[in-house]
């Protein structure tokens, strides 16, 4: 005999309804709470351990390795103990200006305190930065690039202001900053920076990327590697920059080597885009300059190109003529030269 | 099982879970530890502001020069003297910048000799405590020892109160996007009737600029880093988190580049500039221009004026200008 189908009464069913609207409400109420974004929950979630821990002699070889090429620099008395960071913690020693070596493949950073060592007695805050690479090493130290410093013969980038010494060796980039400038400072940070250079691994290799630059005009001291964000342009990254003095003014040239030629054509083609979304508009290529795209806006002009796997161009001039006279200048460089 | 035996097994149970019990009560802690007391966040530092200032009356003072103090008692001169913000009796925290274990040659923090020129003005008008505080994070008393504030204060009879973990309290800003039960230096506030912000002109790597506003930065507490991802942000809730009696901004010497740690002398440039204001937002306003740059280059301070902390028209506070001297 078939059972009789139970059916709910209205009020069982306005029951029954009632408790899945409260239990909806619920949900969309956690939800809601979980969306709503708390750094201290983050944060308290995210420990790191160890900011700027000051270390023995011992300590510091066992746990950083830049750490113990500082705990004992010959002939140099130490003024405070190794200080040691991470990625993690390295906003707390030097704030804002970590997101630049964060975005260039920093490692770890140790620094110490030295006395100079001369008649000064100036103390020297020396900074040891572990980048991934030498390029890494090289942004770091161009992004921060004091133009008209005294150059030095310590390693391939290496200079010296009133008060400073600032070079890469292979991938740790280095800073000896002295709380005061004397005639004397100069040669003393040079000897402290030959007695640390001693201890580190030796490594010149320089990026060979920057050789494509034609050496014409070119000011030396103007080098720079952007490894995020080049030109302003979000996402174009490990761009050279260098700037010229040529007949037609000053001029400043970008160049980049991509994995393949499409890749760099590709990127050339988004930057031209890019231009163009900021109020530059194409213009005719002079007759010289085949292959090459020339963006103006009011008396700014930028030429934007690419041969084979190198993505290059002009993208600061004070004049058009300046612009189109260092175009002409690169692209006779970069005839035939493929890295 | 008979009648017996099982008498004998619930008799065995019953002495086991006896024990038991007994063993549980001896045991038993009858003085557990007081339940920790649930800190209520805090809903900023306080409005230090003064209010009836006159309609009419000069807010801002921008004197030309480089003699620190002696800008720094012509411009508050000019807004009435210092009386007209510090009472007798009052207790004075400075809040500067010693972010860095850097020397005061190099730029990067606040003038020792502007803070013992401001914290001897506090007492010469009436002042019964001057303090100065910064988190610096990083070794705080290195940080303070070299660049030379300790000794500064001391020499003009302040305190310096280094920031450890008891003086943090947590806050969360009425309708902050960021400041949510985020420790803040609440510990350091404690008594006091009166604020000044002393802040130098830099430039910075991720916010632009740090001036008086990015100073406020040195409040926080924990691992504040992770705001650098929204560091406009954070900064104009920070301008909202404690409004000071008085803002002296320092550009008698600027760090254009490399900041906001710098490192080397030829980071900076003497502007020559000291702006005394009651409104620290305006004083950013005027400040970003001794870097060369324009409101558009630090947003926050347009977005601190949106919230309501103060202006960017700094004109409105009918600055002077004055100048003491080469």
């Amino acid at each position: 005999m078939a059972r009789a189908k139970i059916r709910a009464t209205t009020g069982e069913k306005r029951a029954g309804y009632g408790v899945l609207a409260v239990l909806a409400a619920v949900a969309v109420w956690l939800f809601l709470s979980q969306a709503q974004f708390n750094p201290a929950v983050i944060v308290a979630m995210n420990h790191p351990k160890g900011a700027g821990r000051l270390l023995t002699g011992q300590q510091a070889g066992a746990s950083s390795q830049t750490a113990s090429y500082l705990a004992d620099l010959q002939g140099y008395s130490a003024l405070s103990g190794v200080e040691s960071y991470t990625p993690e913690t390295l906003s707390d020693k030097i704030d804002g200006k970590a997101e630049l070596y964060l975005a260039s493949g920093f490692q770890e950073m140790s620094c110490r305190s030295f006395s100079s060592g001369d008649s000064s007695q100036a103390r020297v805050e020396t900074f040891l930065y572990a980048m991934e690479s030498p390029k890494d090493a090289f942004a770091v130290f161009s992004g921060q690039r004091r133009q008209g410093a005294l150059p030095l013969a310590l390693s391939p980038n290496a200079y010296a202001t009133e008060n400073a010494v600032f070079l890469t060796s292979g991938r740790f980039y280095i800073e000896l900053v002295a709380d005061k400038a004397t005639p004397e400072i100069g040669p003393a940070l040079e000897a402290l920076a030959q007695s640390l250079l001693s201890v580190l691994p030796r490594d010149d290799s320089q990026p060979a990327d920057a050789d494509l630059f034609p050496a014409t005009g070119l000011r030396k001291d103007s080098l720079r590697l952007a490894v995020t964000d080049a030109l302003g342009m979000e996402g174009l990254e490990n761009v050279y920059t260098a700037e010229y003095s040529l007949p037609g003014g000053e001029a400043a040239a970008f160049l980049a080597v991509r994995a393949t030629a499409e890749e760099a054509a590709a990127q050339a083609k988004a930057y031209t885009a890019f231009l163009a979304a900021n109020g530059f508009k194409q213009v005719k290529a002079p007759a010289g300059l085949a292959g090459v795209t020339v963006m103006a806006l009011d008396n700014l002009a930028q030429v934007v190109m690419s041969r084979g796997r190198i993505l290059a161009g002009v993208h600061d001039a004070a004049s058009a003529e300046a612009a189109l006279e260092l175009a002409a200048l690169l692209t006779k460089f970069l005839e035939g030269k493929q890295p | 099982m008979n009648r017996r035996d099982f008498l004998k097994r619930v008799a065995g149970a019953s002495a086991i879970a006896v024990g038991a019990c007994g063993l549980g009560l001896a045991l038993h802690d009858h003085s557990p530890p007081p339940p920790v007391p649930e800190q209520k966040a805090l809903a900023g530092l306080g409005d230090f502001s003064i209010k009836d200032i006159a309609a009419g009356k000069p807010r801002m003072a921008v004197v030309r020069g480089s003699d620190r103090a002696a800008m720094f008692e012509q411009g508050v001169n000019a807004l009435g003297g210092l009386g007209a913000f510090i009472a007798k009796g009052d207790k004075v925290l400075l809040k500067v910048n010693a972010a860095f274990a850097s020397p005061a040659a190099l730029g990067a923090t606040t003038s020792p000799e502007l803070v013992a020129a401001v914290a001897g003005a506090c007492f010469k008008a009436g002042a019964a405590r001057v303090s100065v505080t910064d988190n610096p994070i990083n070794n705080p008393e290195s940080c303070f020892e070299i660049t030379g504030i300790t000794g500064a204060a001391r020499s003009a009879g302040a305190q310096i109160i280094i920031p450890r973990a008891g003086l943090f309290s947590p806050a969360t800003l009425p309708n902050g996007k960021l400041i949510k039960d985020w420790p803040v230096l609440a510990g350091a506030f404690t008594g006091i009737t009166k604020v000044i912000a002393l802040s130098p002109v830099k430039d910075h790597a991720r916010a632009g600029a740090s001036m008086l506003l990015k100073n406020m930065y040195g409040l926080l507490g924990g691992r504040r880093n992770v705001f650098h991802q929204d560091i406009n942000g954070i900064i104009s809730e920070l301008s909202l988190l404690v409004r000071p009696t008085l803002s002296v901004l320092d550009g008698t010497v600027s760090m254009m580049t490399n900041g906001p740690t710098g490192g080397s002398l030829s980071d900076l440039k003497a502007t020559g500039t000291l702006i005394v204001s009651t409104d620290p937002v305006a004083a950013d306003a005027l400040g970003v221009e001794l870097l060369g740059r324009t409101l558009d280059d630090v947003p926050y301070i347009s977005m601190a004026q949106a919230l309501g902390a103060g202006t960017i028209d700094y004109k409105t506070l009918n600055p002077v200008y004055l100048s003491a001297g080469a």
